[in-house]
This record gives C-alpha cells, sequence and structure tokens, in this order.
C-alpha cells in the first residue's frame, strides 16, 4: 500500500483552480515537489495533511482518507511554511507539547532527541520569539520528527537555513528516508531537489507537469527547444551559418536581433562560438530567452 | 488526559500573553475602583444596581468576548492551531480544552473584581453577604455561558468581535429587556436569573425563574463546545497558493 496515494484530486476556490486533476502514489524514500511559486504545491501539501477537503477525487494516507481522520496525524509528521508557531512557548515546550499530543511513551527523552536532531540543544529553553529563521525552521521540523513519523510532508523546508544547516537538513532526510520513510517536501528551487530527490513530482499551474525519475525528468527539461537572442557584428550571415547545424532548426531576424531557436542547449553552446568565428562574425550579446524555471515548467506542461 | 492538559497548557499560555487578554484584565477591575470612588465619595448606592448594569451586563460579557474569541479565533488567525490539529486527538477534545480554558479565564478575571465590588459598596451584614455571593455565583455561570458561546463564535468567523459585541450590546443591551421572546436567548436574562434567585433581589420587570436560567446557562455552555467541535472537525485552512 504506498504512503500517500492522490487519485484524480481537484482543488478550488470559487472560480480559481489550485490543484487540477493530478494522480500520483508514493511510497519510502525522498520525493521532491517542484514548480514555481503559487503552483500549488502548498495545495497539494495541505490536502495531504488533511487540511484541506479535496473539491473532487480522494487523496490517502497510509490507506486511510487525509481529510477528517485525526487518526492518520500519528503516522504524519507536518512541516508547513506559513503557519506560525506558537513564539510565547520556548522550543522544548513546544516540541514537547507535540509528543504530549501524539502520546509520546517517553516524552521527555523524545523531546530531548528531536531537538538534537535539528541542533538546538542549546537554543531550547529560549521562548520561539527570539529564534531566527531557519531556527524557528528547524524547531518546527523537531516537532513534526518527535512521534517518529514514518510520513513526512514538509513545505520549502530549506527557507531560511544557511547553507550550513541546509547540508544537515538534506543529511538528516536522505537518513531517514533509508530508514523506510516517505518523506514529500516541496521546493521552487530545481538545485535543491536535485541534490536530495530520488523522484520528483512537478507541478506547474496546478497541473502535474511530471512525475518519476529526477535523472529522466532533468532530460526533459534539457531536452527542449531553447531560445536565444543574438546581436553580432552580421545577424543575417549568422543566422545563415547557424541554420547549417542540425542542432538550430528555426532563426528569425526581428527588432534588431537574431532568434534562435536550438534543439540542445548543451550543444548549442559548444557550435555557436566556433561557427561565427568560422564565418568571421563578431559575437556581442547571446541571451537565453526562457532559461526561467517558470518556462521549463510551461514546457512541460504542454508536452 | 494527556493531550487535554497539552491543549490547555498551550491554550492558557497563549491567551495570558496577549496584550488584549491583559487589557481586558485591568477593565475587569473598573467596578471596584468605582466602588472606591463611590465610598471615599461618601455615597451608598445599591450594590445590585451597580453589579447588574456593569459587571452582568458590561464586563462579564465583553471579559468572557475578548477570552473567548482569544482561546480559538486568534489561533486560526496567526495558524499557531494547526500544530494541535494535526495530531491524533479527536477534536471534541480540542474544543473541550478550548473552552474549559475560556470559561476558567473568564471566570477568574470577573469574580474577584465582583465580589470586591459587592463588598466595597455593600459592606459585610448578611444581605449584603447574600447579595455579593449571589451575584458571584451568577458571574461565574453566565461567565463560563458566554465564554463557550464566544469560543464558538472565534471558531465560525474571524469577525467574531464585532459579531460578538454586537449580540451583546444590540441583542442583549436593547431587545432582550423589551422584547418578551428574546428573553430565553440571551445569557444576560439567564445570569440576571441566577442572580436575582440568588440574592433575593428585584432584578427586572419579569425575571425568569432558575430552572429556566441553569438550562439556559448549560444549553449555550454545552452548545458551544459542540459546535466549536463540529467546526474544528470540517477545519480547513483558508487559502494556500
Amino acid at each position: 500500500m504506498p504512503a500517500m496515494q492522490v487519485e484524480h484530486v481537484s482543488r478550488w476556490y470559487g472560480n480559481v483552480v489550485a490543484v487540477n486533476d493530478v494522480s500520483f502514489a508514493l511510497g519510502s524514500g525522498v520525493t521532491g515537489l517542484l514548480g514555481p511559486n503559487g503552483a500549488g504545491k502548498t495545495t497539494l501539501l495541505h490536502l495531504l495533511a488533511g487540511l484541506l477537503a479535496p473539491s473532487a477525487g480522494t487523496v490517502r494516507i497510509g490507506g486511510r482518507q487525509a481529510f477528517r481522520d485525526p487518526d492518520v496525524y500519528s503516522m504524519v509528521g507536518l512541516v508547513p511554511e506559513r503557519e506560525a508557531v506558537p513564539d510565547y512557548l520556548t522550543g522544548r515546550r513546544f516540541v514537547r507539547a507535540n509528543a504530549e499530543l501524539q502520546a509520546v511513551a517517553d516524552a521527555p527523552s523524545a523531546v530531548d532527541a528531536a531537538i538534537a536532531t535539528v541542533e538546538l540543544t542549546d537554543a531550547a529553553d529560549r521562548p520561539i520569539r527570539t529564534y531566527s529563521k531557519g531556527m524557528r525552521q528547524r524547531i518546527k521540523l523537531a516537532a513534526a520528527l518527535v512521534h517518529e513519523p514514518r510520513i513526512l510532508l514538509l513545505d520549502e523546508p530549506f527557507n531560511g537555513l544557511d547553507p550550513r544547516q541546509r547540508l544537515h537538513m538534506m543529511d538528516l532526510l536522505r537518513r531517514m528516508a533509508s530508514e523506510g520513510r516517505a518523506i514529500l517536501f516541496s521546493s521552487h528551487i530545481l538545485e535543491e531537489v536535485e541534490r536530495l530527490a530520488e523522484a520528483v513530482l512537478v507541478v506547474y499551474a496546478g497541473r502535474l507537469a511530471a512525475s518519476g525519475d529526477f535523472r529522466s525528468i532533468r532530460r526533459l527539461m534539457i531536452d527542449r527547444p531553447h531560445r536565444f537572442t543574438i546581436r553580432s557584428s552580421d545577424d543575417r550571415a549568422l543566422g545563415a551559418a547557424l541554420l547549417s547545424d542540425p542542432t538550430v532548426f528555426a532563426v528569425d531576424l526581428a527588432d534588431g536581433r537574431l532568434a534562435v531557436q536550438a534543439s540542445d542547449l548543451g550543444a548549442f553552446g559548444r557550435i555557436v562560438a566556433p561557427i561565427a568565428r568560422a564565418a568571421g562574425i563578431r559575437l556581442h550579446e547571446l541571451t537565453p530567452t526562457d532559461d526561467t524555471l517558470e518556462s521549463v515548467f510551461s514546457y512541460l506542461v504542454r508536452r | 488526559m494527556r493531550a487535554f492538559r497539552a491543549i490547555v497548557d498551550v491554550t492558557l499560555r497563549a491567551l495570558v500573553g496577549r496584550r488584549r487578554t491583559i487589557a481586558i484584565a485591568l477593565v475587569a477591575w473598573l467596578p471596584v475602583l468605582l466602588a472606591i470612588l463611590v465610598r471615599l465619595g461618601g455615597g451608598r448606592p445599591d450594590p445590585a444596581e451597580i453589579l447588574d448594569a456593569l459587571v452582568i451586563g458590561t464586563i462579564c460579557p465583553l471579559v468572557a468576548l475578548v477570552v473567548g474569541t482569544g482561546a480559538i479565533g486568534s489561533e486560526i488567525d496567526d495558524g499557531t492551531l494547526v500544530f494541535q490539529l494535526i495530531k491524533p486527538v479527536p477534536r471534541w477534545l480540542v474544543a473541550l480544552a478550548k473552552v474549559v480554558v475560556a470559561a476558567a479565564v473568564t471566570s477568574l478575571l470577573i469574580v474577584p473584581p465582583v465580589v470586591l465590588t459587592g463588598l466595597f459598596l455593600g459592606g459585610f451584614g448578611p444581605d449584603a453577604i447574600q447579595t455579593t455571593v449571589g451575584f458571584a455565583v451568577a458571574a461565574l455561570s453566565g461567565g463560563a455561558a458566554y465564554a463557550s458561546g464566544f469560543t464558538a463564535l472565534g471558531a465560525l468567523t474571524g469577525r467574531a468581535l464585532v459579531v460578538g459585541l454586537g449580540y451583546t450590546l444590540i441583542w442583549e443591551g436593547v431587545l432582550a429587556g423589551i422584547l418578551e421572546g428574546v428573553r430565553f436567548l440571551s445569557v444576560r436574562q439567564a445570569t440576571l436569573g441566577i442572580a436575582g434567585v440568588l440574592t433575593g433581589e428585584d432584578l427586572g420587570s419579569r425575571p425568569l425563574g432558575l430552572a429556566l436560567s441553569v438550562a439556559i446557562l448549560a444549553i449555550v455552555a454545552v452548545g458551544g463546545v459542540a459546535f466549536t467541535a463540529v467546526r474544528l472537525d470540517r477545519f480547513q485552512l483558508r487559502s494556500a497558493d
């Protein structure tokens, strides 16, 4: 039985569709939920955490309906991004309250262990209001880990962490996944997902644009038409010369610039300078026009 | 029981630390200040009149409104409630813990000023003690019912303070005093019903009887817990991305 199962799930707010007919199933391991801001990542995580009811479809956690079944939370740990931590509590009291609510058998030891795991032992007895953003993020993680859940949902967990803490959290999540837990974390940063996730779900505009092994998704992202604009000493001659290479399949002269479409990002990067040099043309400017993550996601959805 | 205690603890700490609670706690002592000023000025007003108008009619619902909506509405607004809800704890238990805290804090803020105001104004004679105790018991029961109702209101709407003020000022302050049928839907009238029986004072033209008053307050108190539980059971975050 998959740890998380989402079947034809949609969620809308009035006329706005936040998640549109998404289906996937996840088992143990680390999965990255990748997409630009506003793509529907948080909505999906909230649906999985039972904090939103699907407008259509079903969401199951450990085989049980996620919404309106508090018992599922004994196997789930959630690290929300936006929800505030009660900053009037000390870090230790906050994690302790989570342990008590989870009916953890040896709460004091579990609390100490969870706080040590996120390296906050020294600051544990300070009020959370004195914490930095990264420390707040880590105390939320400690609270989510205190009952050793087998499913962990994290919304943008690396926000506010410094590079060392980021690496530490990545190691921690990898270790937890190796113990058989199912971990789903959202991010809008490709590199974060690349470094941590074995599998990836790409969401864009509420739709699941791609899912599966990260390397194959990465290949999809690279092997797509790439657009560039070029300014050179002779745009017309350069266009003709570039078109003779199989990597380039379209050129267009407009607004005093040469627009080029190439099929392979790496290959185009290797051929453009030699072709220009061979034709005696000086390159002034070469700009990728659609290299934003947004355009990558948009392409994946259109495929 | 551990879960109940944990929610009570977190809710209590949240409530006590809020500026709004501290401000309303100070307001709750205004009748005491007034009583002191009246006695220093040589006046001997009827304690029942002051306790009726100032405490039961004004301070009691205001304190319960601020505390009750703070017990859950503020936690919904700032998102801290989510940490209590994503736990394997029945939502009715969460609702009960919130209402118990709201009722206890409301009572704690209202009853001491009632007792002191009664004693300052009426002294220690048997009749005065009876009036003071009667109003203290009435404030305790009415405050608990108000707190439960306003906790439910906080779970229902983000504008609970405004709606609660409207209920207190318009429904209870004006309509319940002049419309016969509305009295049965008024926490204030039920609270006065209890105070009237316990003190033997004439409070209003047609006071409600003890049994009916107790029944009304019990229905509001239990209904508040039940309604809060239903709202929490169907709780959803307002919007995501």
